[in-house]
């Protein structure tokens, strides 16, 4: 397992509300790590993982994503940078009028030819992956219904179809667990989990409950307000580490 | 420098224009109550004049008077109540408690917003606006969220009873000046009784003529449409705001938008005008159809925009992360939300046309138009009821089928 | 399929009402691509000349047969194919499992309704399960309303909408119209491109407006400036906006289907109301004002405001009593729980619900009537328009009269604009 991701004085400022989102953060990512951040809302959790695909840019620093310069990158090097980093958000992000295989397929819209693409002219070769990916997350028999006609768990399930299409070195997940039920959120963290043991996908997410973090992640990264405050195994959060994370008020919730 | 927000937005403004906005604000209070003063005073001296003199004026006394007097009760209003301007900002006067000398404060404040013009120079220079008048006479300007009073019934407030009272004076104003005339309307309709006769007994052997005219105007409404459309799409993606990238983007934004509002707000009537003379005589179809068109590209370019500003940009973040280009980006996340509401605008716009159509012949832009308008000029009112009637019915239909549709789309 | 019990007659055709205007809706599709093809025959192919809105020459023979061949057509297409008309009112020709039917039982169902044509208005009549005529069956298939058996029925791949039958036939029409567009409104563009020498004179006069009648009478002893009219043309739409609105307030209860709906007298005045809408919905205020600008005198912006009066009468009618309707009922609810009365209800639980979107409207619609009344007046209704017309009438006798119509033209422009910009802010903060 050698170093895969390496943030370097990663800083955010939004100028417009004089926000300074991330400060300073630095910190190494495993190949294989299933790394949990944690954090109040608005700590920049968010922020530093879209920083990660440039989804935002950074103010300073630099971000290396298997040896490459992911900061420095070229427009053309970010798309495939991009195609080996797949993202989960908390919203599901799917595109509600298209079927649930197009939204499925569309995960691999960085591999395919512009003009085929353009006119939704798939190769069997992608259909039938989509279809597996989708029979890989239970819901092969929803393939032809609208995105929008699924229940929460179901909807970001086919997110996760969607990152399992890119065949990703890298997954993002963006809370996301924070808009679905408790028995839901587990079987979605169980399918990161697949991945990341059966695949060997490194998995990046950042979550609310300090319980799913115990349960599922290898390492752990807080940050509050910006700034790293804790880094290390799940064990290692007592009650004082927690109160310092989440704040003096803070009691933790079992999630089960 | 550039901030990137997710999706592509665009963000941020540099610094230094707060202190403008700060004194825009200030500027915008003073300058709204001005402005109501000066309508209120011009529609009540109409009013005045017009029943006491017979005579047209909006201005009693000469304009500089006028002007001073509304100035000073500008700021006095402000300082001494609520007026209308801090209302529309959602502001309002607070004092530091316990200072005396209330009343004395507040004239000062008077005198001392008369400084307000010279304070632009200040905020040209140094980029930051203290409100003098405020802060000399020890008072606040705060936002009416962070002082939480209850509001008083309306008719307590001055600046509400003076909005009613222009309401009420611009109304009668405009009952005033278009010449209403209840008397007239009752008594004169002897005059048309002859029309109405006429109406009555439509001459039905226009029929034929009429509904070939109708199938032009419809085709001409078509045609505009569908031309209409092919245009607008593209043109939509280039004005809309949060599309639009970098110096050459924003810059074609503005330009666009400005110039599709000018021709938006010149009636296809008008652009009618225009094209008839352009075109040989005997192509009226044609000019009528190009008016359409011009004002359609326009319309359609606007309500595609607005669409493209408000779509979900969640979908497009996602499809952006899986390293797609910027043409998969459009067409997988943003395409598959618009369809249906261009779609639905597309009908809106075919709808408004047919009935422009109609109509775009009174200026010679051909179909069936053309002909009721020769028609009445020479008082032949049994045969344009008829075409009258056509209108109607087609204009019906289009409307029925159209609103069935938009149903549907959504 | 439901069980066939004792229905009425009415019942029965109220039923079968979707698949009735399918079918007459893809007949008339199939009419008008016959009428298509005897235009472009006749233009092309005969050699007695057609007039320019394309009167049609047939022999006697000829209508019949175009006739019945395109009911021939629409029969086929509903028996073998997905038409727009069945799309378009939610059917779908199923099997009893509710799969689609194979070529074979397609083509029986096809010869069978020819064979029970006639006998079909005994369908009425007979026991049989709702919605379904003679022609249907277990072999045959029936047409079913999509959106009842969408759950049940199994999945199966979309095609592609370009490559369906109706995606076709959409496209057929569609170009279709727009080859004969294209004919009939004469486009030629090469013909506007040469002509730019002789017109260009205009659009050069165009964009250099002249102000002199700003504020100045152009007739001395009338008033006749630019501001004038504009003021005029302003305060036209505002009256009509306003009246308009306080009329149609009332009656847009009156043509409300939640209030009116209770009694055989309610829905008898709903129904007049709502068809009184339409009629002056329909005609454009302009027309309107051709006869007011005889009943009260032409040039009288009291004509342009009583035509735009109208109008917006029935359109706002119309737009408010679709709001009324569309009222969230459980306040309603509680409010008559209290044993208040009808007109407690609707003005304690309707009205408050309202009137956001009452407002927005009437901006709306304010913002509309100022377009109208820019050009209301060639008919004679008063406004700015006059002075556009009168310039432009003057082209041949005034050297700088296209300049003139320029600077109404701006003043129109600024005037709209600037209204328009502040309406649809207002309506932001409103709703």
């Amino acid at each position: 397992m050698d170093e895969f991701i390496r943030v370097e004085n990663l800083t955010k400022i939004y100028e417009r509300g004089e926000v300074l989102a991330l400060d300073d953060i630095s910190f190494t990512v495993k190949r294989g790590e299933f790394l949990v951040l944690l954090g109040l809302s608005g700590s920049g959790k968010s922020t530093l993982l879209r920083c990660i695909n440039r989804l935002i840019e950074p103010t300073a620093g630099t971000i290396t994503f298997d040896g490459e310069d992911v900061t420095k990158a070229s427009s053309r090097q970010l798309r495939h940078l991009r195609r080996r980093m797949a993202m989960i958000f908390q919203q599901f992000n799917l595109v509600r009028r298209s079927s649930v295989l197009t939204n499925t397929i569309s995960g691999r819209l960085g591999y395919m030819n512009p003009a085929a693409s353009a006119i939704h002219k798939f190769t069997k070769q992608d259909i039938d992956d989509a279809i597996a990916c989708l029979e890989r997350v239970g819901i092969p028999e929803q393939a032809y219904k609208r995105a929008d006609e699924l229940s929460g768990g179901q909807q970001q399930r086919v997110g996760i179809a969607r990152a399992l299409m890119q065949k990703p070195d890298l997954l993002m997940a963006d809370e996301p667990v924070s808009a679905l039920d408790p028995a839901t959120s587990h079987s979605i963290m169980q399918y990161l989990e697949l991945m990341n043991q059966e695949d060997g996908v490194t998995v990046l997410t950042s979550l609310h409950f300090l319980s799913l973090a115990r349960r599922y992640g290898t390492r752990i990264l807080a940050l509050k307000d910006g700034k790293i405050v804790f880094e290390g195994t799940p064990a290692e959060i007592d009650a004082a580490k927690f109160k310092e994370i989440y704040g003096e008020e803070a009691q933790e919730v079992e999630v089960r | 420098m550039e901030q990137n927000y997710h999706a592509g937005f665009i963000s941020s403004r540099p610094n230094w224009r707060k202190g403008f906005r700060a004194y825009g604000k200030d500027l915008t209070v003073l300058a709204a109550d001005i402005f109501v003063l000066l309508a209120l005073w011009g529609l009540c001296s109409f009013i005045w004049n017009h029943f006491a003199l017979g005579t047209r004026d909006f201005l009693s006394l000469p304009w500089w008077i006028v002007v001073v007097v509304c100035v000073e009760l500008a700021c006095i209003w402000s300082s001494f109540g609520t007026s209308p301007g801090l209302r529309l900002l959602r502001r309002r006067l607070i004092n530091e408690e316990g200072k005396r000398g209330l009343l004395l404060r507040r004239f000062l404040r008077v005198a001392t917003l008369h400084l307000q013009p010279f304070l632009a120079l200040e905020v040209l220079v140094t980029a930051k606006y203290t409100p003098r008048h405020d802060r000399i006479t020890g008072f606040r300007v705060l936002s009416e969220m962070e002082l939480q009073e209850a509001r008083g019934p309306w008719y307590r407030s001055s600046s509400s009873l003076s909005i009613v009272l222009l309401g009420l004076a611009m109304f009668l104003v405009s009952a005033l000046f278009t010449q209403v005339d209840l008397v007239k309307l009752f008594t004169n309709a002897g005059a048309t009784a002859e029309i109405w006769d006429r109406i009555f007994h439509p001459d039905w052997s226009i029929l034929g003529l009429g509904v070939r005219l109708l199938i032009v105007t419809l085709y001409m409404a078509f045609m505009a449409t569908l031309f209409g459309v092919l245009l607008a799409v593209p043109l939509s993606f280039l004005a809309a705001r949060n599309l639009a990238r970098g110096v050459v983007g924003r810059s074609i934004y503005t330009v666009l938008r400005v110039i599709l509002s000018i021709i938006r707000s010149i009636e296809p009537i008008i652009w009618a005008i225009i094209f008839v003379v352009w075109v040989r005589t005997g192509a009226a179809a044609f000019a009528g159809m190009l008016a359409l068109l011009v004002h359609s590209i326009a319309d359609l370019t606007k309500l595609y925009s607005e669409r493209l500003e408000s779509i979900d940009p969640g979908p497009v973040e996602a499809i952006r992360a899986t390293g797609a280009g910027r043409l998969q980006v459009i067409l997988y996340g943003i395409v598959p939300q618009i369809v249906n509401p261009y779609l639905s605008f597309t009908i809106y716009r075919w709808d408004i046309n047919v009935r422009m159509a109609t109509i775009i012949g009174l200026v010679g832009g051909g179909g069936i138009g053309q002909r009721l308008i020769q028609l009445t000029r020479n008082w032949v009112w049994d045969q344009a009821i008829v075409l009258m009637l056509l209108i109607m019915v087609a204009v019906w239909v289009m409307d029925y089928s159209s609103s069935r549709l938009r149903e549907r789309l959504n | 399929m439901k069980s066939a019990r004792r229905h009425s007659p009415w019942v029965r055709l109220a039923e079968l009402r979707p698949r009735i205007f399918a079918f007459l809706l893809d007949w008339a599709s199939w009419g008008y691509i016959a009428y298509a093809i005897m235009y472009l025959l006749n233009k092309y192919w005969y050699v007695r000349h057609v007039n320019f809105y394309g009167r049609l020459t047939l022999p006697s023979w000829g209508w019949p047969l175009v006739i019945l061949v395109t009911l021939e057509l629409a029969l086929l297409t509903h028996a073998f194919g997905q038409t727009i008309g069945l799309s378009l009112f939610g059917l779908r020709l199923l099997g009893p499992d509710l799969r689609r039917i194979p070529m074979r039982q397609r083509l029986h169902r096809y010869l069978g309704l020819h064979v029970k044509l006639l006998l079909q208005p005994i369908a009425l009549f007979i026991d049989r399960p709702l919605g379904t005529l003679l022609h249907d069956g277990k072999q045959t298939g029936t047409m079913r309303l999509f959106a009842k058996v969408k759950d049940d029925m199994p999945l199966e791949r979309p095609r592609n909408w370009w490559l369906t039958y109706r995606g076709l036939f959409t496209t057929a029409l569609l170009g279709m119209t727009f080859w004969l567009g294209w004919k009939i409104t004469a486009v030629n563009l090469g013909m506007l491109v040469e002509r730019i020498g002789k017109s260009g004179h205009i659009w050069r006069d165009l964009f250099t407006p002249q102000f002199t009648y700003l504020t100045a009478n152009v007739i001395d002893g009338r008033t006749f400036s630019i501001a004038h009219y504009m003021m005029e043309t302003i305060f036209m739409a505002f009256f009509a906006t306003i009246t308009g609105a306080i009329v149609a307030f009332p009656l847009s209860f009156l043509g409300a289907r939640n209030i009116m709906g209770f009694s055989a007298v309610g829905w008898l005045i709903y129904t007049v109301m709502r068809f009184v809408f339409n009629i002056f919905r329909s005609i454009e205020s302009i027309l309107m004002a051709v006869m007011f600008a005889v009943w009260v005198g032409f040039g009288n912006p009291f004509a342009g405001a009583l035509a735009l009066f109208l109008h917006t009468i029935a359109a706002l009618g119309k737009l408010y009593s679709e709001q009324v309707e569309s009222v969230d009922p459980g306040p309603l609810e509680a409010i008559a729980a209290t044993g208040a009365k009808r007109w407690q209800v609707v003005a304690y639980g309707v009205i408050p619900q309202i009137i956001p979107s009452y407002l927005a409207f009437t901006l709306y619609r304010w913002d509309i009537n100022i377009r109208m009344a820019t050009v209301i007046a060639l008919v004679g209704g008063g406004g700015i328009g006059t002075l556009l017309f009168y310039f432009k009438n003057e082209v041949g006798r005034l050297e700088n009269a296209w300049n003139l119509v320029g600077s109404v033209i701006v003043a129109i422009v600024v005037v709209v604009w600037l209204l328009d910009y502040i309406s649809a802010r207002v309506r932001e903060k409103i709703g």
